[in-house]
């Protein structure tokens, strides 16, 4: 497959999440509570979705709220869950708990290899942990092989090739040139992975502009680029805005209290539009957000 | 001076870092992490301390926030890692320390963070081990942690899932399995520190309002203790400040149920040796 040609990237949101099949392989860009690409999820929820086989290191909303509407049916993450402060992920366990999704827990150094594999063009590269550990179980595609010069065990791990690229950025232009402030996570890697991809950004601005931030993932490979503010929300995207703690400690006490909660959840936040979307979260909170950089005492002040 | 157990039990951790240690902590880990700046902060100024998700090096956060790659943890560094680096520098043998923990730890020191019960069907899912399965294998040392021994669950015979690997698995001893790494060498819960001699977990110290019964009720394999068992050393005024510092938020309380929460020391209340 060719590069992108450098072409007007642009799409609306419906349009470029259409690109995501029924089924397909979906790598999900961003972390925990940085640069998650909730938008684009809201939309798969939005268009009916099912079917999905999740990819990804550590996650969080986005994984436990796609499993919530039913829209998955394999979840290859190497975490899901809202770490220590606000727990397991309510409908991520479940289903895992009822046996309604594959459960294909990964390891960040697997899928790292497996990413890389797929981006060299070779069927697989070898890593040297996880015999012993159960994931290995987990995982009837990995081998056992000898390296051919030391004769050393290793396990193979076939290449990954997401179907599509799910990415966040602060911003980027027409082109598909995105900026992105650490933590990369995986969306570098799944960005040469995937066969297309999608990227959501806060802000459109001109390629000298883009340049001038960096460039941190090139827009000869990605295939629409669609203007989200707080396409993030409720994660972070910095330097624009904070994650909303409180926002995701209301969706995890909806998701812990069963199907009516969530449902309310989903009809609040969800099933509108982007716009209605913001408008539930409502103006001030998403300038409080933003406006983590006044002081360290109102950057704290967002997280107390 | 008085103190908690949160605040002793961080600093515990703390003393766990050699001083010139490259050393890493997972995310959703506030104990290990704030004892990584306590660290920087007292014996191991000259430590390479490679924070959480952020992968950023010798950071000065104003603050430890609730989640693990928040900007904030940046602040401060020249340098943050991408992913491929950190992951790439810990399974080729550059990273000498890892902090770990678990739903349940075994006396090899394997750890579960995947489930409960059977994974196909688990009483509980928990929430996944992130790179754990491979670092476990390669990373110079092991630092194990949990603040739930009391519960009775954590510490058991045999992991019901080993996410993270030991001493000692199933398919063989870590010499067997070719791994690189050195494994777990200390274990320290809210009762006490446990070290590795022999690649079984063995009590060293407690803390002075814990008893040996009481510890031995609790872990699920025969507990075997050393025969001069101490109490754990209390804190320096060097190393409370630091914790009081580096943790204004207080993210390492979330680490401890409130009943452990209320345990708080005065210098001299216990015995320093409770053999």
């Amino acid at each position: 497959m060719s590069l992108q040609p450098p072409r007007d990237k642009r799409a609306s949101l419906a349009d470029a999440v259409a690109l995501v099949s029924d089924g397909a392989i979906v790598a999900l860009g961003g972390g925990l509570s940085a640069r998650l690409p909730m938008a684009m999820v809201r939309e798969l929820i939005r268009q009916g979705r099912r079917g999905l086989h999740l990819v990804g290191s550590a996650h969080s909303i986005d994984v436990d709220m796609l499993v919530a509407a039913g829209a998955v049916r394999r979840c290859e993450e190497s975490y899901v869950g809202f770490e220590q402060d606000l727990g397991l992920a309510p409908a991520y366990r479940r289903a895992a708990e009822e046996g309604s999704i594959e459960m294909a827990e990964s390891c960040c150094v697997n899928l790292l290899a497996q990413l890389r594999a797929a981006e060299m063009g070779v069927p697989f590269l070898p890593v040297r942990g996880v015999r012993g550990s159960d994931i290995a179980a987990l995982h009837s595609e990995y081998a056992t092989i000898a390296c051919p010069f030391t004769g050393e065990t290793l396990i193979a791990v076939p290449a990954l090739r997401p179907d599509v690229a799910l990415l966040h950025a602060p911003s980027g232009d027409r082109y598909g040139n995105l900026h992105l402030e650490q933590p990369y996570v995986l969306d570098e890697r799944f960005a040469s992975a995937s066969k297309t991809v999608i990227a959501t950004v806060d802000e459109l601005v001109s390629t000298e502009e883009v340049v001038a931030s960096g460039i941190t993932i090139p827009g000869h490979l990605v295939t629409a680029t669609v203007l989200a503010p707080f396409g993030a929300h409720p994660a972070s995207c910095y330097p624009r805005y904070a994650y909303d703690r409180g926002h995701l400690r209301e969706y995890v006490s909806a998701a812990q209290s069963g199907p009516d909660d969530l449902d309310k959840y989903l009809a609040t936040y969800v099933y509108g539009s982007e716009e209605s979307y913001q408008a539930a979260i409502g103006a001030e909170r998403l300038a409080a957000l933003a406006g983590w950089s006044r002081s360290t005492a109102d950057w704290k002040e967002l997280f107390a | 001076m008085s103190w908690t157990i949160d605040e002793w039990f961080v600093i515990a951790l703390a003393r766990t870092i050699r001083p010139l240690e490259t050393v890493f902590h997972g995310f959703g880990s506030p104990c290990a992490q704030v004892a990584m700046h306590v660290a920087r902060r007292t014996h191991a100024p000259e430590m390479v301390l490679i924070e959480g998700a952020m992968y950023a090096i010798n950071p000065d956060p104003p603050f430890i926030p609730p989640t693990s790659n928040d900007a904030s943890l940046s602040r401060g560094a020249a340098y943050s890692m991408r992913f491929e680096e950190f992951f790439d520098a810990a399974i080729r043998g550059d990273v000498d320390r890892m902090f770990l923990s678990g739903g349940q730890i075994d006396v090899s020191g394997n750890t579960n963070v995947t489930a409960i019960g059977p994974v196909s069907r688990p009483k509980v899912k928990l929430g996944g081990g992130g790179g754990g399965c491979n670092l476990s294998a390669t990373i110079g040392h092991l630092t194990l942690w949990t603040t739930r021994h009391r519960s009775g669950h954590t510490l058991v015979e045999a992991c019901d899932f080993i996410t993270d690997i030991g001493h000692r698995t199933p398919l063989g001893t870590r010499a067997e399995l070719g791994f690189t790494g050195g494994g777990p060498q200390w274990l320290v819960t809210e009762l006490g520190v446990f070290d590795f001699t022999g690649g079984r977990a063995r009590l060293l110290q407690l803390f002075p309002d814990v008893s040996l019964a009481e510890i031995r009720a609790v872990t699920g394999f025969p507990l075997e203790a050393v025969g001069d068992l101490r109490a754990v050393r209390p804190p320096s005024a060097a190393e409370l400040a630091a914790v009081r510092s580096v943790d204004p938020l207080g993210v390492r309380k979330s680490e401890f149920s409130p009943r452990e929460l209320a345990r708080s020391f005065e210098p001299g209340a216990g015995p320093d040796c409770a053999c």
